[in-house]
């Protein structure tokens, strides 16, 4: 299956993404890494380009916050090019504090089919490849 | 008129910057105190010489700052720049200083020299007399770096490599070299009128596991790039690592390589000092923790025989540190070197051969590129994966090298991508580390082994 991986916005911390991108091939998949300081047209630019199954977006200083609100709106102009790609972020998604069940949903509601706040890298990957598992049986 | 001085003029010629008065920078640099010059200091003090960070917008703060270090008895201060300028944003830089100076908050992560201007700045960086080091991060300095020396700043950090692929995504690596050389000629220039200048490489890079010899190969390139444009001062530096023997045994290896390829290019008349970082890693949130990490550094430190030292302060894991907080690692930074006397002279050879091997393989190729000039050999090795290092976020590093820790901390090469790592030293760093694991378990250890506080 194939990955496209990057941190959004202007972001440029990098050691997340590049384990992110070991343990993604380490399980198997084919990984597009665009790495640090990514726009979100560019995301989907790059699954648009590559046929990607699976959209993972991490964060790591809070920007997902202000960036991601407009995945929805985003993913409507590519009429139904998106329907079959698995959108995914993780990282600490907000500035300043939250909790997972205030955040979860949130991001949820602004196009996500997984949100990962301040989660194990381990126990997402697990997730990921567990719903990709439900979704094609 | 040279050409350097046309491109200086318009780069001078800048709306933010008030009149440049070249004559008068002069007159002022061939006679400032001494005291000013780090290099002068390397030479007068016998001791290693200790040095925080810090820097806050406003003039007040500032001098606030340099009040609290003088106090605890700082060898060297620190002028850490806003990351504004530091991206040349001289605008947005110019509005959050005014923000800040009306209202009581920092609207800016350090000093904007340039929007203070070279006449007010010099006030303060004069009246302490101690040497000011200027610590910023910026590919294209050169308006700084005028800056800087015209306000009696004569210790000038950075580098094309080292400030650029920790810190940039896609600033174009040709500039930054290009820019760089403009420091340099502007720094050896002014190196003839009084003491020298001292140019410093920032060794740390991304902090994150980078392996020993890929930190020495680009500091001595940064060095020899430096020396080839005529200073005659140069800091070569490395940050703790997270193995004693690891960081003494890069000590001695850096030193040796760095006399020896000033002296392969036929300089034999620089200065070469070498600075030691305190930890740079994530810190552990107990103070009291970090305090030991600290202090811990300051040994190591002396084992190296650094000749200054760069602190760090037992707030680190919870954001930018109090000027308290600064002042007081100062303080006890200065007192474990008071105590430390005598420490016993640890050599390992076999790691030291090893290490002196890899860098000079690693050297070579750079030098064997068919390009013609060295700032386009360093160009292009980076551009072909010859020199890698991990975790940047630069779009032109190659990435395909990985370390680990083995277990005695040592941070090692298991992936070498296309370094031209030689075979036995490879093999040697691999039987190290226990590599029958799978790759999942791997990538575990190595987000254990970022750190070195579990």
């Amino acid at each position: 299956m194939k990955v496209v991986t990057g941190v959004v916005g202007n972001d440029i911390h990098v050691v997340a993404n590049r384990l992110i991108d070991l343990s993604l091939q380490a399980r198997g998949f084919e990984v597009f890494n665009l790495g640090v300081n990514t726009y979100l047209e560019e995301f989907v630019d790059a699954v648009i380009e590559t046929n990607a199954d699976i959209l993972l977006i991490s964060s790591l200083n809070g920007e997902a916050e202000g960036w991601c609100r407009e995945v929805k709106i985003l993913k409507s102009k590519y009429g139904n090019l998106l329907d079959d790609v698995v959108f995914m972020i993780g990282g600490n998604l907000v500035v300043g504090s939250g909790t997972a069940d205030d955040i979860v949903p949130r991001f949820k509601n602004y196009g996500f089919d997984l949100v990962f706040h301040q989660v194990d890298l381990n126990t997402g990957l697990d997730a990921l490849e567990e719903f990709m598992k439900e979704r094609n049986t | 008129m040279s050409l350097l001085q046309e491109e200086r003029n318009i780069i001078l010629n800048n709306e933010y910057v008030d009149n440049f008065d070249f004559a008068e920078v002069e007159e002022f640099v061939k006679n400032a105190s001494k005291n000013l010059f780090i290099s002068h200091n390397f030479k007068t003090k016998n001791k290693m010489l200790v040095q925080p960070r810090g820097g806050f917008p406003t003039y007040n703060k500032m001098f606030a700052l340099y009040e609290f270090f003088v106090d605890a008895d700082v060898d060297v201060l620190p002028c850490t720049i806003d990351s504004n300028t530091r991206l040349n944003d001289y605008a947005t830089a110019k509005k959050m200083l005014r923000l800040s100076e009306e209202n009581e908050v920092d609207m800016l992560n350090g000093f904007p020299l340039i929007n203070h201007g070279y006449r007010t700045a010099r006030k303060m960086m004069t009246h302490f007399d101690r040497p000011i080091s200027l610590r910023h991060g910026t590919p294209d300095a050169r308006l700084l770096i005028e800056t800087a020396i015209a306000s009696g700043i004569f210790e000038i950090e950075g580098g094309p490599i080292t400030y650029l692929l920790p810190y940039s995504k896609n600033f174009p690596l040709d500039k930054a070299f290009l820019y760089w050389k403009y420091v340099e000629r502007v720094c050896a220039n002014y190196s003839k009128l009084n003491e020298p200048i001292n140019r410093e490489s920032f060794g740390p890079l991304t902090a994150t596991l980078v392996p020993p010899c890929i930190t020495i190969v680009i500091q001595l390139l940064e060095m020899l790039l430096s020396l080839e444009e005529g200073v005659k001062s140069f800091s070569v530096s490395f940050s703790q690592t997270g193995s004693m023997n690891q960081d003494i045994v890069m000590g001695a290896v850096i030193r040796k390589m760095a006399k020896y390829y000033s002296n392969q290019i036929g300089v034999d008349d620089a200065d070469i000092h070498l600075v030691y970082h305190q930890w740079m890693g994530a810190f552990p949130m107990d103070p009291n923790f970090a305090s030991q990490l600290i202090n811990m550094s300051t040994v190591i430190a002396t084992m190296v025989g650094a000749d200054k030292i760069i602190t760090k302060t037992n707030q680190e894991a919870a954001g930018i540190p109090t000027k308290e907080a600064n002042a007081e690692t100062v303080a006890n930074t200065q007192y474990t070197l008071r105590i430390l006397k005598g420490l016993p002279n640890i050599v390992d050879k076999e790691e030291e051969e090893n290490l002196t091997a890899e860098v000079m393989a690693i050297m070579e190729a750079v030098f064997n590129d068919s390009a013609d000039t060295l700032w386009r050999k360093v160009f292009n090795s980076i551009k072909n994966g010859t020199i890698d290092v991990p975790f940047s976020p630069h779009i032109i590093n190659n990435n395909e090298m990985i370390t680990i820790r083995d277990a005695k901390k040592n941070i090692r090469i298991i992936k070498r991508g296309k370094v031209p790592i030689p075979d036995r030293c490879f093999e040697y760093e691999k039987a190290q580390c226990d590599l029958t694991k799978d790759t999942t378990s791997i990538v575990n250890d190595i987000i254990h082994d970022i750190g070195i506080m579990q």
